[in-house]
């Protein structure tokens, strides 16, 4: 799968953003394998930016298109197909169940498209150190946790793209480091892009290109 | 998404909120239900018993007309004239208009010595649509000696209750009746004929002796001579002979309407018009019950709406979801339509033995049409319940 955004403009950015942006009213093309850093400071589209990706907002100008078809047009079904065997997200807000406890919060992204034979989930969730909370109601976890849920929510289901908007905001760098190792190798196997937006550079990962909202 | 059911998103629905008005609307479902099929068996049940009694034939009444006789106008011809018949086949609720054609001669008929019995005799002709039972062998030619005869039902109730009993007769059945012959001795001014009579069939309909009409104008010329009489008696073909327009027209021209025969039809007509409300106070419920059931599934979407938008956003399908959400209430309709047979299947079988005491006119089962009903009120109201989850899940 592929990518395109052709002359891409929010419709609520101010015209100085957009001068100068390496992203804004440009044509680019995010292909598989690829490591993304998209860095931004506050204010300037980022968050906006991976929802445009993930298809969730229509309010901009130009063209995004997975594998030439403009995603504007898709149906809601096709949409939903995409976001479960092509598309997966870590969001900026995490939008866990918060009534839900952290396993039933895995456990129904697993449900809908699962990626491995066996199930990762304690696995995962012993590397990053939440494997003790996997019984506990998600909003009772701290947001450094929630993160974690998170992330390895993002990596239950195949994928071609994994966009990351600021996932480690709440990490030190250990976590960090090892939240970074398992994308990356989830990445890997399904030989899968990654496109990460943050503030500044992110540490630990190692990108292939990177763009300059 | 093979192997998913609505037992995973079970936890993440608030569908145990607002228990009240769920059970409310099973509840009131049920009696909707209930009195739609009760009212569907009661209306077949009904067509059932006053089948025999009806005399309308094809969804139209038969009623036979005269002029009103009265002693002011007692010394007056009473016949009807062509004019009097055009003018009523001109008026907009008469479909159509037979004459009743009157014997020109006198007329005996004689037992024989199994029968011992001798009378006066009238014998009558009319347009065989206008008749409700004609059998094949309601038919003469020229030279034939016996006459096929359909006699009202009544002059067989008649016989058997007052003349038989009084004169020492056997009573006879509806089908023993068609195996007797009769002498019919036909005489006027122009010469005398014994015929044999055949009563081939009894009629609901028409008050009279019927013959066929060939024979009694081949009769009346032969016995009575070429003068012809007007028909003192009418029969009109109407769809309601109650209504007002014709009973006014009737009335201005001194016309007597005899309506015996259709007051069964009246009486079906009342039971069906009462029938029919009950039918439609059950729709009117089933309408509220899914009314309150469409509340209660909007409650349950509004206050899952959060959990249900993060359903789609993490990749769940809307088709998918409607359905999974909506199938979880289909046992539930099931269950409500399948209690309201049963029970209308019990009050069918109870009506059957209790109130109408085993008798064979009623069925003691259902009627089809009450298990197709209930067929397509399951399939409504499954449908409905679809597309509304549908429609308030494509607007999150």
């Amino acid at each position: 799968m592929q990518i395109e955004l052709r002359q891409v403009v929010p419709l609520f950015i101010e015209e100085e953003k957009i001068t100068g942006s390496g992203l804004w009213k440009n044509d680019l093309e995010f292909t598989p394998a690829e490591r993304v850093q998209i860095v931004a400071p506050s204010g300037s589209g980022k968050t906006s930016l991976i929802h445009f990706l993930y298809g969730m907002r229509k309010d901009f100008s130009g063209t995004i298109a997975y594998d030439g078809e403009n995603i504007n047009s898709l149906g809601a079904e096709k949409l939903a197909t995409y976001r479960q065997k092509h598309l997966s997200i870590v969001f900026q807000d995490l939008r866990l169940f918060t009534g839900q406890t952290v396993l039933e919060n895995l456990e129904i992204k697993r449900a809908l498209h699962p990626y491995h034979t066996a199930n990762p989930i304690e696995t995962m969730a012993r590397r990053l150190g939440i494997h003790n909370k996997l019984g506990k109601i998600s909003k009772t976890c701290s947001y450094g946790e929630q993160q974690r849920i998170a992330i390895i929510r993002s990596l239950l289901q195949p994928f071609d793209f994994l966009l990351l908007d600021e996932p480690f905001s709440h990490l030190d760098d250990n976590n960090r480091k090892k939240a970074m190792e398992l994308m990356e190798e989830e990445a890997h196997i399904r030989k899968a892009a990654i496109i990460l937006a943050d503030l500044k550079p992110t540490s630990f990962y190692q990108p292939t290109r990177t763009i300059n909202l | 998404m093979p192997g998913l059911t609505f037992k995973h998103i079970a936890p993440f629905l608030s569908t145990g909120q607002n228990k009240a008005s769920r059970i409310l609307s099973y509840g009131g479902l049920g009696i909707g239900v209930l009195l739609l099929l009760c009212s569907i068996q009661m209306y077949v049940n009904i067509n059932r018993l006053l089948k025999n009694k009806n005399p309308k034939k094809d969804g139209y009444d038969y009623i036979s007309l005269t002029k009103t006789i009265t002693n002011e106008n007692m010394a007056r011809d009473h016949s009807f004239s062509q004019q009097d018949i055009d003018e009523l086949k001109k008026q907009p609720g008469i479909e159509d208009v037979s004459p009743l054609l009157a014997n020109q001669f006198l007329v005996r008929a004689t037992g024989g010595s199994n029968l011992p019995f001798s009378t006066d005799f009238f014998l009558e002709a009319i347009d065989e649509k206008f008749i409700d039972t004609v059998p094949p062998s309601f038919t003469w030619k020229e030279g034939q000696p016996v006459i096929p005869v359909i006699v009202s039902s009544d002059y067989l109730e008649l016989y058997n209750t007052v003349f038989a009993p009084s004169r020492e007769l056997p009573q006879f059945s509806e089908n023993s009746i068609m195996a007797i012959v009769i002498q019919l001795e036909c005489y006027g001014t122009l010469g005398k004929q014994n015929f044999g009579g055949q009563i081939v069939a009894l009629s609901d309909r028409i008050n009279s002796v019927l013959v066929p009409r060939n024979f009694l104008e081949w009769a009346n010329n032969r016995f009575g001579g070429p003068n012809k009489v007007q028909p003192n008696r009418i029969y009109i073909k109407t769809r309601d002979a109650n209504q007002p327009e014709l009973l006014s027209f009737l009335q201005q021209k001194n016309y007597r309407v005899n309506k015996d025969k259709t007051k069964f039809g009246r009486v079906k007509q009342v039971l069906q018009a009462i029938v029919s409300g009950l039918a439609g106070f059950g729709l009117l419920v089933i309408l509220l019950a899914l009314v309150l059931f469409s509340f209660y599934l909007q409650l349950m979407i509004a206050r899952s709406k959060e959990n249900l938008q993060l359903l789609l956003t993490i990749g769940y399908s809307p088709h998918w979801l409607s359905i999974t959400v909506a199938k979880r209430w289909i046992p539930v309709y099931i269950g409500v339509v399948i209690a309201a047979l049963a029970s209308t299947a019990l009050l069918q079988w109870g009506f059957q033995r209790m109130v109408m005491n085993d008798s064979e006119l009623v069925s003691p089962w259902v009627h089809w049409m009450v298990f197709l009903v209930a067929a397509v009120l399951l399939l409504v109201s499954v449908t409905v319940n679809f597309r509304l989850v549908k429609k308030l899940l494509y607007r999150l």
